[in-house]
């Protein structure tokens, strides 16, 4: 997030598109109830009626894939009607005349065609937004696992320049981080092309300076991403795989193809707290401990730096993944010798200029926000305040694109994926803990009741689900939470793995697999 | 009677959310939301509220597992560890430190995200290290 | 007042009443609850007055449960305020604690937070230190009474709304001590929705709640949704009054109405 979650709560208009906040994220929403009860307008664009389209002074259902079309006509409205901010336009960015350009075309009228949301709901969405005094973007998933994710993302940073609503409290563009650390891993350099603090691989300055600091040579070569490591297992280019804490067979998309590369690994390691359907495949399994039984920090969607603190011993025999790291190293040659997480704080610090000034003592009481760049750095509330990384903020003029895949007579429903409230990512922290279970045990199909009409189909009926890629079967739910022609899956339930289906197609420049779109066809199962 | 709590952050989404958890001889009894935590002043969610259950769920894996003739049999650390780490050598003597692939976890500390990333990088001298950041 | 805590405690740790103290402490940069064993401890006691007085409560009595449940045959001690003290009380009654194995040290609230809470006795009968303040009407109550039917139910229809079902108004409300809980039920309310069934879901933990909440507003504060629960069950509280003169907690040994009239007591 450019912004924290706290200053949401004081913003005067909140854009909500492609996250269900309320289920993913729910202490993020909380604030923007708390906005809306301090009289913010709130827009939210969800293809389904999520719990947060209720409270919405609007609320619009775009069609898969066409966020781009909705993004442009919001800013087209907007630059019609002049309620651009002018001023930060030409102080802080460049390229601004180039999106402008660009969004001439699509009016209303197109873009209502391409999104099927109406055209009085586009102009409302601009006014809101466009005159808000302070406007915050909150995105998720629903943005960016397309194959125009890329181009998602940098149309909200679009729109939040054309409107001045970035560098200041309560705007900005954040993206609600899924994972509790997938910022944190993300700034550890758990990326094949960055060292910690996105120090890139291929520069020579940050080679040597890692090489110095960690006494051996390193590659300069960007190395392979999670769908071209699954790629090189199968064309047999990558020999062994080591997962730490990931379960790609649910994760992923098209969990047929998942399953080849996986079993085609000369050496699959999986170290995991359960017995995951990855560690299924496994050649070793290793038990790591869980949160509860370690020390440590975890870096939230807000990029704050917080402690994690050990509860009680390790579980059976499991130990600390930071152990079982170093007892590998030292058997492969290269020796690591850390007594504690805390000694391995003092490294961070020392290597990642964002983390330099942040030490287990100075996390005590509520943490820190980077970057803080020295000890005496109180952290940083939101970014690009007075200017962006870059220096001037870059628009980007950006041309619709459709979803990878489209429905047809054989496959003629559209289905998107997602959480809900009581699950998380793969299920296997939640479908292990008993109250969360016995409130959703199973996997479901939302169908629009029109829909299940025509097809037979009634409540909790066992449907068949297939793809271009595969084929499940699960119980249906019927809701107008999704309209005609669109269903939907939480991907959380390896008995209707939801990823059986998905599309692996990816965005060119992120490598996101677009799985929020592809096309089914539903049956009543035999 | 040995009652504890121990203060954290949440292990499931983004948020970030601070709880004690509340530990009774050794077993994690309740989690309770801090109150004065900057994020979630004392409230959570339901996962959140139930945090500790999974932790002590007997589904957990409690010892190193190795394949073999096609099945698992546990096995002891120094044997899971030679396995691992003798097989990965002979993989990058053979076919060098590119054919080795490395899947972080977002679920992991910052530490542990930190020191396997340098086992990728520095122990096999490849930058194939990748986590689910984008699933 | 925190210095009379401390000396309390510490005359019952010394004479050895207590096997242990049930309190605040300061620590990591938060107020937290904490079992005080030793005289050393006592110096990171604090009263849960943190920014505003009473922004660091907790259900000290649910951790009291928790501990006798496992250690019947040992006395504790525990912080309470005038909320707190009625929960004992109740507690009791429902035979979830033995009066007898607990020695409760009290506080009274100041005035601000006695107002805040709209607390109708903000003190405990006995406390260490401090003086008592007046109590405080339901003025939130009377606020919604005030509007008409119509309004009344769009008024809390929009705040169920919001509702994640956390379960977080009964996980830390300390007089929710019942095995089973109603609210799980999928005959009585359907699970895996949010927000949870409207009005069932509030209504049945409100229906609950009657001659059992004593008022501490611990759910209140616990909502992600910022759902004015304690409005609720204030008003629900306040029928039981009428109904049948009887406030939880304010008359020691004097049961629920409910309590009698179900004759089953804890399910």
């Amino acid at each position: 997030m450019t912004n924290s979650v706290a200053e949401l709560e004081n913003s005067a208009c909140i854009f909500v598109i492609g996250s269900n906040t309320t289920s993913s994220h729910p202490l993020v929403a909380t604030r923007i109830f708390r906005a809306k009860q301090k009289g913010a307008k709130l827009i939210v664009a969800d293809p389904r009626k999520i719990q947060l389209a209720l409270m919405a002074d609007t609320y619009v259902r775009q069609n898969l894939g066409t966020d781009v079309a909705l993004i442009n006509g919001i800013m087209h409205v907007i630059l019609d009607r002049g309620w651009q901010d002018q001023g930060f336009i030409e102080e802080r960015t460049e390229g601004f005349e180039t999106v402008k350009e660009k969004v001439r075309s699509y009016t209303p009228e197109k873009v209502s065609g391409i999104t099927g949301i109406p055209e009085e709901d586009i102009v409302k969405i601009a006014e809101d937004f466009g005159t808000a005094q302070t406007a915050s973007i909150v995105y998720c998933m629903g943005i960016t696992q397309h194959v125009t994710g890329v181009d998602n993302v940098k149309s909200l940073a679009n729109l939040a320049m054309l409107t001045g609503n970035v560098g200041k409290e309560s705007t900005g563009v954040n993206p609600l981080r899924g994972q509790n650390n997938v910022q944190g891993a993300c700034d550890m350099g758990g990326l094949p092309n960055v060292y910690p603090g996105y120090q890139a691989v291929n520069m020579l300055d940050n080679q040597k300076k890692f090489e110095s600091i960690w006494g051996t040579d390193l590659s300069d070569q960007v190395g392979r991403t999670v769908s071209d490591m699954l790629g090189g297992l199968s064309d047999g280019s990558l020999k062994a795989l080591y997962v730490m804490g990931e379960n790609p067979m649910l994760s992923d998309p098209d969990t047929a193809h998942v399953e080849k590369a996986l079993k085609a690994a000369e050496l699959l390691v999986v170290q995991d707290i359960f017995f995951t359907p990855t560690a299924e495949l496994a050649h070793v399994v290793l038990p790591g401990s869980s949160f509860a039984e370690k020390d440590g920090t975890f870096t939230n969607t807000e990029r704050r730096v917080m402690r994690v603190r050990k509860a009680i011993e390790p579980v059976g025999d499991s130990r600390p993944d930071w152990q079982i790291i170093q007892e590998i190293s030292n058997r492969l040659g290269y020796s690591m010798d850390y007594d504690s997480p805390e000694a391995i704080l003092k490294e961070i610090a020392e290597v990642t200029p964002s983390y330099s000034g942040i030490t287990y003592e100075r996390l005590e009481g509520e943490g820190l926000q980077w970057p803080c760049p020295d000890e005496g750095h109180p952290g940083t509330k939101f970014l690009h305040k007075d200017a962006f990384a870059r220096g001037k903020g870059l628009f980007h003029a950006i041309d619709f694109k459709p979803p990878a895949e489209s429905v047809d007579a054989n496959y003629p429903f559209w289905l998107t994926t997602g959480r809900i409230h009581v699950h998380y990512h793969t299920g296997t922290m939640t479908r292990n803990s008993p109250t969360l279970h016995s409130e959703v045990p199973e996997g479901s199909l939302e169908i629009n009741p029109g829909d299940a009409g025509q097809l037979g189909i009634r409540e909790g009926d066992e449907v068949e689900v297939s793809s271009r890629r595969g084929k499940i079967r699960t119980k249906t739910v019927l809701t107008e939470r999704v309209k005609e022609g669109l269903v939907f899956m939480p991907f959380h339930f390896v008995e209707s793995n939801a990823n059986a289906l998905t599309n692996p197609a990816l965005d060119p420049i992120a490598k996101i697999p677009e799985l929020k779109v592809c096309a089914v066809r539903v049956e009543k199962a035999a | 009677m040995d009652y504890r709590t121990a203060l954290t952050t949440c292990t499931y989404c983004g948020c970030g959310c601070n709880f004690y958890l509340e530990v009774l001889d050794g077993q994690i009894i309740d989690t309770i939301p801090c109150k004065t935590s900057p994020v979630n002043e004392g409230k959570l969610c339901v996962k959140g509220w139930n945090v500790h259950e999974f932790v002590q769920s007997p589904n957990r894996l409690t010892r190193p597992l190795l394949r073999k003739n096609g099945a698992f049999e546990e096995a002891s650390w120094d044997e899971a560890l030679d396995f691992t780490a003798s097989k990965l050598r002979e993989i990058k003597d053979n076919c060098g430190g590119n054919s080795v692939g490395f899947l972080s976890s977002a679920k992991a500390t910052n530490e542990e995200n930190y020191l396997f990333q340098k086992l990728a990088r520095a122990a096999l001298g490849t930058n194939n290290i990748d986590h689910c950041a984008r699933l | 007042m925190i210095d009379e805590v401390k000396k309390r405690v510490k005359e019952l740790l010394d004479s050895g009443e207590i096997k242990g103290f049930l309190g605040l402490r300061d620590m990591h940069g938060h107020v937290g609850p904490h079992l005080f064993h030793e005289e050393s401890d006592l110096e990171t006691m604090v009263l849960g007055d943190g920014k505003r007085p009473g922004d660091s409560r907790y259900p000290l009595n649910k951790q009291l449960i928790h501990l006798a449940r496992c250690y019947p045959d040992d006395t504790m001690g525990v912080l309470v305020r005038g909320c707190d003290e009625r929960g004992l009380k109740t507690l009791a009654t429902w035979n979830q604690i033995n009066s007898g194995k607990v020695i409760s040290v009290g506080i009274p609230c100041p005035q601000e937070l006695a107002r805040a809470c709209e607390c109708l006795r903000p003190y405990p009968d006995d406390f260490v230190g401090g003086e008592k303040v007046e109590g405080c009407a339901h003025g939130s109550v009377r606020q919604v009474d005030d509007m008409d039917l119509a309004a009344r139910f769009d008024h809390w229809m929009k705040e169920f709304e919001k509702c994640i079902k956390c379960y977080g108004c009964r996980d830390i409300c300390p007089m929710c001590f019942c095995k089973e809980c109603s609210l799980e039920s999928n005959e009585l309310i359907r699970t895996g929705e949010i927000p949870p069934e409207m009005p069932v879901f509030h209504l049945t933990r409100a229906v609950h709640m009657a001659g059992r909440c004593i008022d501490c507003g611990l759910c209140n504060e616990a909502c992600p949704a910022d759902i004015p629960l304690r409005t609720l069950y204030k008003k629900v509280a306040d029928i039981i009054d009428e109904e049948f003169h009887y406030r939880p907690g304010y008359v020691a040994d004097q049961k629920s109405p409910l309590n009698i009239l179900s004759h089953t007591g804890a399910e």
